[in-house]
């Protein structure tokens, strides 16, 4: 899935085709719905402003936005539907029947022709639909315009006019208080007749509302704690109000956006709370376990049921708060090649940036803070990796530079390449610099030669660089030492392979961070560990007699293959006394598949995944901690990393 | 920019949530950037009472207020007017070019827009301010 | 006068830095960590985060003891890391100036002594005044045996 770098804007706002359709397809049903009450209004005179308003700021939108895209065929006939709404609305054109006819046909002609490209068919044509709209849009003018239907007067004298002011302030905002959530409040009390920015006296901005209602004051008054005043407006301050009211007039309810940004910290709080609600959910099953022989069954099993419809429950709103969470990598790929390309065009060098895996979601908390450690990495590829034409003519390699950015999930992590072909990384220029900073600080520095681990470790001391003075493209103050850091905060890691002239790959691996994960409760010598059952392809009682010894490794037949044991007990160095007979979890797929060798599987449980951050307690094998709902710590084992350790034993 | 280190925040007014994210997407590109959206011109005179904006991007034709009225208000207040505006209207506006820029828009840019050439206006101002 | 913490060890008094103390526990429950360094007993749940738990006697050399409703788990946070120390008891609060803390005497150095920053005495008792960025570093004592071949 090698994708070029994107070099015109269309294909750039490709990303955004989804979003296109799912607006498209919000404003084609609020379309529809205004037709049907128009064709009621077809040669009736005047028709209802707001309406004209709506469908002409829907297909204005439409235009611009499939414009965007490079639809220029739903974008010309938007903009001749939208002409002939202007029409309408200024009243130089009647809404007849034929206008109707010609305004209907072309709406279910735009919907087909989005959909012919949502689906790669053939766009249906459109020439003679925008020729009967320019005809229709032509007609004799209508004596006097349209008007405003809210602005009819009678309903002054039942209902009272208030104005309310409105201050926003960063503080109600937060609280989800703003001008749209006041503005709906009124709409639901009364009718609005007027919102318009102010400037108080001391500069600061306000809103007035005009609403007519026939609400309370008390119901007024439940207004105010979010921070609205009312005043009743006389009747000539009405006149007033209406004279000044060069800002305009609200519509009815205006359709509410259908995408919500949420803040991340929310969804933080949101998944926390959720993490609480499972932990609660394991204790109240423990504890209706627990009743189960003191409960007569009528009483005890709807209670079980409950309990377990809870469980389901719970997982469906995890589930749907994760999707929240879950955004593709692409996005931020394609913020890279950007960058690149800006860099190239400064250092005079030739790129192809050559992105793959841009679909592969990643958690939106670990995107914004992979972002700034991966852009310092395409930094330094394009600034010391990647070499100048004539650098690359001399050494005989293609003179454009290759970049390339892959992403993958792998298990629970997810993997992502930043690849130069360029110079590679000088270990003799490292090392003599190390060797001068050890000096410096009175420490020896005895290596002479070293692999990529250590070259790893040494340009990712805290202030190593290997330019003096750290150009534009890798400057920003963040060393390599901050991007290594970074990424292990993340619970992630970084290697390197580097070959002189040949380029330099540096791999990031990252957890998913499933925050809450299904997982096997294991015992090995009486300690208890959570096994991610995503990891897990089969789960298998073996009787001890039954393994076989094979050049050092044990085996058990599985399958009509052969599949080597690792025990766990092994690993953890711990002393162990084995029963007859031990539980295998099957880890992998076939001719890589690993049994994992545990005493016993105790349970199934949701458990919430928790980092271990601290140095002391990180070991290779350990992915995070848990606890149970008995509020016993638990350690979640590390399966990727257990698997790479049975295939280097078996070497 | 005197402060190295200051992020310039980029207030992204338009009705169309799809045109919002390709304009803040586009102006991902440049440093120190990020951005606050307001899908209509309430909401944008909202966002600079209560967040410190440095740059608005700002749509024409929305529901509630015009564009130019947003315009005519920033431009109005002694706080807010030396906010630099960059008008994004789609092709065919009525108003023209030579209107919103009396009224105290900056820039003047078209629908379809080119992403380079947004995030360049708007870097150019930021740097300019 | 800057607050300390003071806990008991071996029979010795200690001092940390108040601000440098998240908060002092109960121990409930820590599960070992296989393959950790000897003197990191294993890991426990501290407020909702998963924090090392270094056995303060394993570290000093002392023997260990069986934990008892007096052990305590002193939870440092120095800012960058949250570690918790594992103490016979820990109860008093103190205020020291910083004139009263005096070098550590070079008969210590043998021992707890190069975790040490200072010592300061309180009436009649001395209170070792701890390094805390020594004590958490595992890797320190390698290093100053290094230095010293």
């Amino acid at each position: 899935m090698d994708k070029p770098t994107p070099d015109k804007a269309g294909e750039f706002f490709d990303q955004f085709l989804d979003d296109y359709y799912a607006e498209c397809d919000e404003h084609l049903v609020s379309i529809r719905r205004s037709l049907v009450t128009l064709e009621d209004e077809v040669d009736a005179g005047a028709v209802d402003r707001t309406l004209l308003d709506n469908l002409f700021r829907s297909f204005h939108t439409l235009k611009g936005i499939s414009g965007m895209v490079g639809l220029s065929a739903a974008e010309q006939l938007a903009h001749h539907l939208e002409s002939y709404l202007r029409g309408l609305r200024e009243g130089t054109v009647i809404l007849s029947e034929t206008g109707f006819e010609a305004l209907a046909a072309g709406v279910s002609i735009l919907e087909n022709v989005i959909n012919a490209r949502r689906q790669d068919q053939a766009i249906p044509p459109i020439d003679d639909i925008i020729e009967r709209l320019q005809a229709v849009s032509s007609t004799q003018p209508l004596a006097s315009p349209s008007l405003p239907k809210q602005e009819t007067p009678e309903k002054v004298s039942v209902t009272t006019r208030w104005r309310a002011e409105f201050t926003p302030t960063a503080e109600l905002a937060a609280r989800g208080v703003n001008v749209n959530s006041v503005r709906a409040r009124l709409q639901e009390i009364g009718e609005l007749l007027q919102a318009k920015p102010i400037v108080k006296s001391a500069g600061e901005i306000a809103f007035h509302f005009v609403v007519s209602t026939d609400a309370g004051e008390s119901v007024l008054k439940s207004f105010e704690a979010d921070g609205l005043n009312f005043e009743v407006l006389r009747n000539e301050t009405i006149e007033k109000a209406k004279a000044s009211q060069t800002v305009s007039t609200i519509g009815p309810t205006i359709a509410p956006a259908s995408v919500v940004r949420v803040d991340l910290d929310r969804l933080d709080e949101l998944m926390r709370i959720i993490g609480d609600l499972v932990i609660s959910r394991t204790r109240l099953e423990d504890q209706v376990n627990d009743l189960k022989c003191a409960t007569p069954p009528a009483v005890w099993r709807p209670l079980q049921e409950t309990s377990l419809s809870i469980g389901q429950q719970l997982k469906r709103l995890r589930e749907s708060v994760m999707r929240v969470r879950m955004v593709q990598l692409g996005e931020i790929f394609e913020r890279m090649t950007f960058v690149v390309r800006d860099l190239a065009r400064e250092s005079g060098k030739k790129i192809i940036v050559q992105l793959s895996g841009g679909e592969t979601e990643i958690d939106k908390f670990l995107v914004e803070r992979i972002m700034d450690p991966l852009m310092h990495l395409v930094r330094n590829a394009v600034s010391h990796g990647l070499e100048t034409v004539a650098e690359r003519e001399a050494k005989g390699k293609r003179s454009e530079g290759l970049l390339s950015l892959t992403a993958a999930t792998a298990g629970e992590k997810i993997i992502i390449k930043i690849a130069d072909d360029g110079r590679g990384i000088d270990r003799d220029l490292v090392l003599e610099r190390a060797r001068a900073r050890a000096t410096a600080r009175g420490l020896s520095h005895g290596a002479s030669a070293i692999d990529d681990n250590a070259l790893l470790d040494l340009i990712c001391s805290p202030g190593f660089s290997t330019r003096d003075e750290a150009d534009r493209a890798s400057g920003r103050g963040v060393g390599m030492d901050v991007v290594k850091r970074a990424i292990e905060d993340l619970g992630g890691f970084v290697t390197l392979s580097t070959k002189m002239c040949e380029g330099t790959t540096f791999t990031i691996e990252l957890p998913l961070t499933l925050a809450i994960a299904e997982a096997l409760i294991v015992s090995v010598n009486g300690q208890r560990f959570a096994v991610p059952q995503s990891a897990v392809r089969e789960v298998l009682e073996v009787e001890s007699a039954s393994t076989k010894v094979l050049e050092n490794n044990e085996i058990i037949s599985y399958r009509g293959r052969v599949l080597p044991l690792l025990r766990l007990a092994r690993v953890f160095d711990m002393d162990h006394q084995r029963g007859p007979t031990f539980h295998v979890l099957v880890l992998g797929e076939e001719s890589n598949a690993v049994g994992l060798a545990v005493d016993r599987i105790l349970c199934q449980r949701e458990i919430v995944v928790r980092a271990i951050k601290d140095p002391l307690a990180q070991t290779r094998g350990i992915a995070g901690a848990t606890e149970l709902g008995d509020q016993r710590v638990v350690l979640i084992l590390d399966i990727s990393a257990l698997r790479e350790f049975a295939l280097k034993s078996r070497h | 920019m005197p402060d190295e280190n200051k992020m310039n925040n980029i207030l992204v007014v338009d009705d169309s949530p799809t045109m919002r994210r390709m304009v803040i997407t586009s102006l991902g590109t440049l440093r120190r950037v990020k951005s606050t959206q307001a899908g209509t011109g309430l909401e944008a005179i909202e966002r600079l009472a209560i967040e410190p904006i440095d740059l608005m991007v700002l749509d024409l034709n929305m529901p509630d207020m015009h564009g130019m009225e947003v315009i005519d208000f920033v431009r109005s207040h002694h706080a807010y007017r030396d906010i630099p505006i960059v008008v994004l209207t789609t092709k065919g506006e009525e108003l023209s070019r030579s209107e919103a820029i009396a009224a105290g828009a900056n820039r003047y840019l078209t629908k379809p827009f080119d992403p380079r050439q947004l995030a360049d206006v708007v870097g150019s101002l930021l740097k300019a301010s | 006068m800057e607050p300390f913490i003071l806990f008991e060890l071996a029979g010795t008094t200690y001092g940390v830095r108040s601000r440098s103390v998240q908060q002092i526990e109960m121990i409930d429950d820590v599960a070992s960590v296989p393959n950790a360094h000897p003197a990191v007993e294993g890991v426990a749940l501290v407020r909702g985060q998963v924090i090392p738990a270094l056995n303060l006697r394993t570290r000093f050399g002392f023997d260990k003891i069986e934990r008892s409703l007096r052990s305590r788990l002193v939870v440092i946070n120095t800012g960058s890391r949250v570690v918790g120390m594992i103490v016979d008891t820990a109860r008093e609060f103190i205020k020291i100036s910083p004139e009263s803390i005096e070098p550590p005497p070079e008969a210590l150095t043998g021992l707890s002594g190069k975790y040490l920053e200072g010592v300061a005495t309180i009436g009649e008792r001395p209170v070792l005044i701890l390094n805390l960025d020594a004590v958490l570093d595992l890797e320190y004592e390698l290093e100053a045996a290094v230095e010293q071949s």
